[in-house]
């Protein structure tokens, strides 16, 4: 218990700007992303084990709460996507670009490039979900 | 090796030589998160963002999973997604728990849920739509 608050102490303490948000971030949306998956996995077998059952999950999904949490796990994911891409891409093919100067810009490359995938998408959802539920 | 420890660990000491398993995990992560981009961004795209919520039910399930080309596709998205994110917690909790005992523990249940979830998934892949449930209802 005590390394577990050391840790979250160090997450909270640590000023590594960029690099720091950008590990943060990614932990954030793997484990939400994790979460939801194993919950998701479960709820979709429904259709073979109990198919009634899985309409009832179906109709939790569309009411307006989980409508907005689906618009954030949708940024978990394409944020955890791309970053992992490019720690895939410093570790895998250059790995002498972990350089903070190289960090930071490429973090920041990794927010905006998230906004611009995330934001059409969500417009598009929100849209959908107003529709049928209001 | 490890048995040999009798002090606890530091978090140092249990991360100086991660020895084969961790090397091949740590490469693992990069090689299917990268293959992960289309899988599960397909996926979201078609189900969250075109279809919609709204728009699946058990009838969608079964239409989808009438063409074996995206049973396959589920089936890759199945195994390397969850793999993927189970031994991400398993390395998150890593990170918390230092001593050799409570780490077998802790990737004990991680594997564990892993495996259960996992064949849950299967089952219901191989098995598809129960047939047996009235589909008359849109």
């Amino acid at each position: 218990m005590s390394s577990l608050r050391t840790t979250l102490a160090g997450y909270v303490g640590y000023r590594g700007r960029e690099g720091h948000w950008g590990f943060l971030l990614h932990r954030i949306t793997g484990l939400g992303v994790v979460l939801f998956l194993a919950i998701h996995i479960v709820d979709t077998a429904l259709v073979y084990f109990n198919p009634a059952l899985y309409m009832e999950a179906i109709r939790i999904y569309q009411s307006t709460l989980f409508g907005i949490a689906e618009v954030f796990l949708v940024f978990c994911i394409i944020y955890h996507g791309i970053n992992g891409l490019r720690v895939a891409f410093f570790d895998l093919i250059a790995p002498s670009a972990w350089a903070i100067y190289r960090q930071r810009v490429s973090v920041r490359w990794t927010l905006i490039l998230t906004l611009i995938l995330w934001i059409p998408a969500s417009i598009r959802m929100l849209s959908n979900l107003i529709e049928h539920n209001f | 090796m490890e048995a040999k420890l009798k002090q606890r660990p530091s978090a140092l000491e249990a991360t100086a030589a991660p020895g084969a398993f961790e090397r091949h995990a740590w490469t693992w992560m990069r090689i299917s998160g990268v293959l992960l981009i289309p899988l599960v961004w397909i996926h979201t795209l078609l189900q969250d963002v075109i279809v919609g919520v709204h728009a699946i039910d058990v009838n969608y399930v079964a239409a989808r999973w009438a063409n074996l080309g995206w049973r396959i596709f589920d089936v890759f998205l199945l195994g390397f997604a969850f793999a993927h994110g189970m031994n991400g917690v398993r390395q998150v909790a890593f990170e918390y728990i230092h001593s050799p005992r409570a780490r077998r523990i802790t990737a004990g249940v991680i594997f564990a849920l892993w495996l259960v979830i996992s064949a849950i998934g299967a089952i219901a892949l191989i098995g598809g739509v129960n047939q047996e449930f009235p589909l008359q209802q849109q």
